[in-house]
């Protein structure tokens, strides 16, 4: 409770200060949307010589790719934590942090928060409603709750795989090339991944498994039963990794070093 | 009385590794490392009262600032016991953080581009201060760091002293019983210093907060701390008084002389007063030499008569030795005497 009443407050203040530089905020979703574009263009490219793809349709993977955005843009506007690293550790950062009496990763998600990501959300929604209408698929009432819990499911996929990457850091104090090598990996999910050989598609759905952000739960609303109980192990996939990912971060937090000054 | 901080054998290693020179070197680290275990902190122990205002000196290596992060919860220990009001730091963190306030002259507590008062709400929240708290104390805070006209800016327009104070500030406003001050005074004018100085005496007479502090500017202590605790090499090597450092070590007094004459010898002069007890140091030019003494007005009387007598001087000075020069002292030393 009390921790929620933090996080508004946290809001509050991050909208406060992102108003007062109004610019700096229209370039950012500028920036954001287009990137998104270029994306989808790149779909459309791909599919103007192809009308399938394994099984798959154009639409279909339009779709996909539409609902990977949603939970892509939670995870991007609460876990920035790509340099923590850089930010907490080299500089020494953390010790601030753990001088509060908050947990410290929660402090890090309020402090890095860039809540312009949301509006992938809607881009997301959108593209999902755009290639939806061409496949005909009808919505039943308790579609929606399922789409909450997949979206919460696939951001947490995402924010486990990105913490644990950040304790590598408690360990090891070198800087790796890590983040971003996995930034290019967490791109795989968007695509079915049976268009990947078995190697790559174990990899995605149990080591690393991003393909619990886009295609498996995308698969429940495009009613392909055969990736059903896929879908359905979203949440838990989701919940699992981050209850994994914040337990490492707890002994990580033990294994701290400091900043010498 | 109860102790705040009570420590016992503490101890903190970090592992670090060597590498091997050239680029053989390095692919045969690629292997096999040499890993060194180094003690920070190597089995300290010491207690602190409540109300006390603690100096925490040492060199720059000298383990200061482990030790401070691991009564503050920062670092675990390797081994050894720390509870510090009442608590393991590290093992119920959250809860003990509520009850400490920390500052770190070089690292900033507020944030960077909002106004300060902006700042201290996230913290009040942070710190669940409930708002008639908040008004009883930090009312009195502001009032007595003379800060009330930079609420309003934001951190990044401050200059160094007006940050600090405010720093000061958001450390104390939950009302902690206990503040860590690592370096408070750095970089700073000596009016602020004062400034400071006075108002963290202010909150220990009135509030009865305990302080520890941690700088490399004596006068600080000397102004603060009755007690300082020394380090080197990570281990204590002087827990007590500051007054009583200073007559173990600083009861003597410094002459120096300006003689007319540049071709003064050490023999010469210790002819001059054979059967006193003084030691002679040439000064930073050839005519300058310092002579130390006990502080014993007789001697001290004698020593200028004589020299005087036998030599033309051009000037003449009596210095007490400063505690700058006592821990110099020490330090090149590595023991302390009584």
């Amino acid at each position: 409770m009390r921790y929620i009443s933090i996080f508004f407050q946290y809001v509050a203040q991050y909208m406060k200060t992102r108003l007062t530089y109004r610019v700096d905020m229209v370039i950012e979703i500028m920036s954001d949307l287009l990137f998104q574009a270029v994306n989808l263009v790149f779909i459309l490219v791909v599919f103007s010589h192809t009308q399938f793809l394994s099984g798959w349709t154009r639409d279909e993977i339009i779709f996909i790719y539409g609902f990977f955005l949603v939970p892509y843009a939670i995870f991007g506007a609460f876990f920035n934590i790509w340099d923590f690293n850089e930010r907490y550790i080299v500089k020494g950062e953390l010790d601030r942090i753990l001088t509060r009496p908050i947990h410290s990763l929660f402090q890090i998600i309020l402090e890095r928060m860039e809540l312009e990501s949301l509006f992938g959300v809607i881009t997301g929604v959108a593209i999902m409603f755009y290639a939806g209408g061409r496949l005909d698929l009808t919505v039943s009432w308790y579609d929606p709750f399922i789409f909450v819990m997949m979206v919460l499911g696939g951001a947490a996929v995402y924010a486990g795989i990105f913490i644990l990457l950040a304790c590598i850091s408690f360990w090891s104090d070198s800087r790796t090339s890590i983040m971003p090598m996995m930034y290019n990996i967490g791109n795989y999910g968007r695509y079915p991944v049976d268009i990947y050989n078995n190697v790559i598609r174990f990899v995605l759905t149990w080591i690393l498994p991003f393909a619990f952000v886009g295609v498996y739960p995308s698969a429940y609303f495009l009613g392909r039963e055969e990736w059903y109980n896929y879908a359905f192990l979203t949440p838990f996939v989701g919940i699992a990794c981050l209850s994994i990912s914040v337990v490492v971060w707890n002994i990580g937090v033990t294994k701290y070093r400091g900043a010498g000054n | 009385m109860e102790n705040i901080i009570h420590v016992e054998q503490l101890r903190k290693e970090f592992k670090s590794y060597s590498s091997r020179s050239g680029l053989k070197g390095a692919f045969r680290d690629l292997f096999t490392r040499n890993y060194k275990i180094m003690p920070a902190v190597n089995d300290i122990s010491f207690q602190v009262q409540p109300g006390e205002m603690v100096g925490y000196i040492g060199e720059n290596g000298a383990g200061k600032s482990t030790s401070i992060k691991m009564l503050t919860g920062i670092l675990t220990p390797t081994s050894g016991m720390v509870s510090v009001n009442g608590m393991n730091p590290h093992k119920e963190r959250e809860r003990f953080v509520q009850t400490i306030g920390v500052v770190f002259g070089q690292r900033s507590q507020l944030w960077w581009d909002i106004a300060v008062q902006e700042s201290f709400r996230l913290l009040k929240k942070v710190y669940n201060v409930s708002d008639q708290a908040y008004k009883d104390h930090m009312e009195h805070v502001i009032e007595s760091l003379d800060i009330g006209p930079l609420l309003d800016k934001p951190v990044r327009k401050l200059s160094l002293g007006q940050r600090m104070r405010c720093e000061l500030a958001a450390a104390l406003l939950h009302n902690p019983t206990l503040l860590f001050l690592d370096e408070p005074t750095i970089g700073l004018d000596v009016l602020v210093k004062l400034k400071i100085r006075n108002f963290l005496k202010e909150m220990n007479e009135r509030y009865n907060t305990t302080i520890l502090l941690t700088t490399h500017d004596l006068s600080d202590i000397e102004a603060l701390c009755d007690r300082v605790i020394m380090l080197d090499e990570g281990s204590v090597i002087y827990d007590g008084k500051l007054a009583q450092l200073r007559s173990n070590w600083g009861e003597g007094k410094q002459i120096q002389f300006q003689f007319a004459d540049s071709n003064i010898t050490e023999l010469k002069l210790s002819m001059v007063c054979n059967e006193l007890p003084v030691e002679w140091v040439q000064g930073n030019r050839n005519n300058i030499w310092i002579a130390s003494v006990k502080n014993d007005e007789s001697v001290i009387s004698a020593l200028i008569g004589k020299v005087v007598a036998a030599h033309k001087i051009t000037d003449i000075k009596i210095q007490e030795i400063t505690t700058e020069e006592i821990i110099r002292n020490i330090y090149e030393e590595g023991i302390v005497y009584g």
